[in-house]
């Protein structure tokens, strides 16, 4: 790989439009379900996405970065897909809000956050616990089964690369966390990088205890620009304004001081729980030592504390890691490298990301990508 | 009836209930156990400080069910008054033991004799009185529990049934010490002691959610 700190590197064009062919087929393949729908907006919303995923991966190939291609892509997700769903609801219900008895009788929209939550009490009552379906039905089409097994195909390809690639909530907090040029609020203690787990033990045994969906209920930020329960008692208000505080502390005003996901660091669940994940995933990041020299500045890139000192001394990155290539890009070096398990650290770098970008792109076209088209046909079959 | 087929019933009753028993009350024992990196002896002197106070709370209930079912009339809002506050109490118990469980003890933090000697006792009287504060919640096998024993005889009946009933979920807590296995990863402390202060902010606010019910509609 060519040397980042003399001059901006650059492959090849004719090789790097080769290496984005395969995304290009790709998308197109799975994304013509959309353009083939009826009208014009759906063709070019279609056309338009496949075009923006695919000039993403050619900026990863032709740079050799990952980071900023791919924040685009995770910050134009993170802002479209509430816009998507609040539309949806609108259309179906007249409102984001959802009364507690049609939330009872399933007709919620599953999320994968509630996914670490739903395994003890399927355990030990055979029930899922969250008031959804688990095969599609024609007033809720997004079923639990369906979104189950895709979240465990990504998850044991990526392991926490859910997090910067198959995630649509992450993208909001990375998108504000990305707007100012300089961190104002520079010190935060990382032992509150522990928070997540905290929060994921909690739900868990509440939950367990009182077979509800613990943080649906109480703690998800990402319910203010989704969907909540009708505010109809003083307890539901309490509720609302729990959720709005969090989403504007955590995802809003702390990414927009600190340059960091407040959110996924210091309170997500569910990101704790994909750490696990990481455990199994062949894709990692590493940390050749012989190279390093400790500059921390791959410490500071990155977005969730996983990165501390005892990384830069073990040359291994934190559970909490989620492969979103800001550290890598960052060190001057290369001494940041990714890895895929059981080969020798720094031996081929470029080849193990090109590996997982395969996979994670792939996913996010798919997943992602589907996402943004549907919402841009909602926009453009308004606008025109 | 005999004074055998009440224990068996009872008896029964807590063991096939006991899984429902351990959900209600985990939420509050595994913080509290692994909060302190316990080996497995100290592990279980918690587990027991625990499940005596939970005996305690049990047989002030069994005592007021049989009142209530005897001679008392109380509506169901009054009676709200008993879980509201023991959920406020829990919540103040489970901040207070995270304090005192924080990463510099409270007896090395303080070097004053009697805060080294107040310490341990704190923290044993804290996990009994989460036990006994968890035993008054109204987890629905209790209110089965308290159903019955609101129909016996006396109140040494009355007791007795809860007694056996206590036995029979007791058993279901004793694979709980494992959790002095973790004792070697000092993440499980720290994140054990953050879930204290997550549990702390639960409860106080269905504490102070089922007390203002009360108060409103009393």
């Amino acid at each position: 790989m060519p040397d980042h700190s003399m001059a901006a590197p650059r492959r090849s064009v004719r090789r790097s439009l080769l290496l984005t062919l395969p995304v290009l087929l790709w998308a197109l393949l799975v994304l013509s379900r959309i353009m083939t729908e009826r009208g014009n907006a759906p063709k070019l919303a279609g056309l338009t996405t496949a075009i923006f995923m695919t000039a993403l991966f050619y900026g990863m190939m032709r740079t050799y970065e990952t980071h900023r291609w791919r924040r685009r892509f995770f910050v134009a997700l993170g802002f479209l897909f509430p816009i998507g769903f609040v539309w949806d609801l609108i259309a179906l219900r007249g409102s984001m809000s959802i009364p507690v008895e049609r939330m009872i009788s399933g007709d919620t929209p599953f999320c994968f956050l509630a996914i670490p939550m739903m395994i003890l009490p399927a355990v030990t009552t055979g029930a899922v616990i969250f008031p959804g379906s688990i095969l599609p039905t024609a007033s809720n089409p997004h079923a639990i089964g369906a979104m189950v097994a895709l979240w465990l195909a990504a998850t044991l390809v990526m392991g926490k690369g859910w997090c910067s690639y198959g995630c649509f909530f992450g993208g909001i907090e990375e998108g504000f966390a990305a707007a100012p040029k300089k961190a104002r609020m520079r010190k935060i203690d990382p032992r509150w990088r522990w928070m997540p787990w905290a929060v994921l033990a909690a739900i868990v045994l509440l939950t367990a205890a009182m077979l509800e969906p613990a943080y649906c209920i109480w703690l998800c930020p990402f319910k203010t620009v989704t969907e909540y329960p009708q505010v109809r008692s003083l307890e539901t208000a309490i509720q609302a304004g729990i959720f709005l505080t969090l989403f504007l502390g955590l995802v809003v005003v702390v990414p927009l001081l600190s340059k960091k996901r407040a959110q996924c660091s210091f309170l997500c669940p569910f990101g704790a729980f994909q750490s696990i994940f990481n455990k199994t995933g062949a894709f990692e990041v590493r940390i050749d030592r012989a190279k390093c020299q400790p500059c921390v500045l791959c410490e500071k890139a990155c977005p969730t504390f996983s990165m501390g000192p005892e990384s830069l001394a073990s040359g291994k990155t934190r559970l909490s890691c989620m492969k979103c290539g800001a550290c890598v890009d960052a060190c001057p070096r290369h001494a940041v490298v990714w890895h895929i398990k059981g080969t020798e650290v720094g031996a081929a770098p470029e080849r193990a990301r090109l590996l997982h970008l395969y996979s994670a792109w792939a996913f996010a076209v798919m997943f992602g990508g589907s996402i943004i088209a549907n919402t841009l046909t909602k926009l453009l079959g308004f606008v025109g | 009836m005999g004074v055998t087929a009440l224990a068996a019933e009872a008896l029964a009753l807590g063991l096939s209930s006991g899984p429902v028993c351990l959900a209600s009350c985990a939420p509050v024992l595994l913080p509290v156990m692994a909060a302190g990196r316990p080996s497995p002896r100290g592990a279980g002197a918690v587990l027991g400080q625990f499940l005596a106070g939970r005996l305690a709370g049990y047989l002030v209930f069994a005592s007021i069910v049989w009142a209530l079912g005897t001679s008392l009339r109380l509506d169901a809002q009054s009676r709200a008054w008993a879980p509201g506050g023991a959920d406020l109490a829990i919540a103040v118990l489970l901040a207070s033991y995270g304090m005192a469980m924080r990463a510099r003890p409270l007896e090395k933090a303080c070097p004053a004799g009697w805060a080294r000697r107040a310490a341990p006792r704190y923290r044993a009287f804290a996990s009994a009185f989460l036990g006994f504060a968890s035993g008054l919640t109204l987890c629905p096998p209790f209110v089965a529990a308290g159903v019955r024993a609101a129909e016996a005889p006396g109140l040494g009946r009355s007791l007795f049934f809860f007694f056996c009933f206590f036995l029979g979920t007791a058993a279901w807590f004793a694979p709980s010490v494992s959790v002095a296995l973790l004792r070697r990863f000092e993440p499980v402390a720290i994140v054990a002691r953050l879930v204290l202060f997550v549990l702390a902010g639960y409860y106080g606010y269905l504490g102070i959610i089922l007390l203002g019910r009360t108060y409103f509609h009393a």
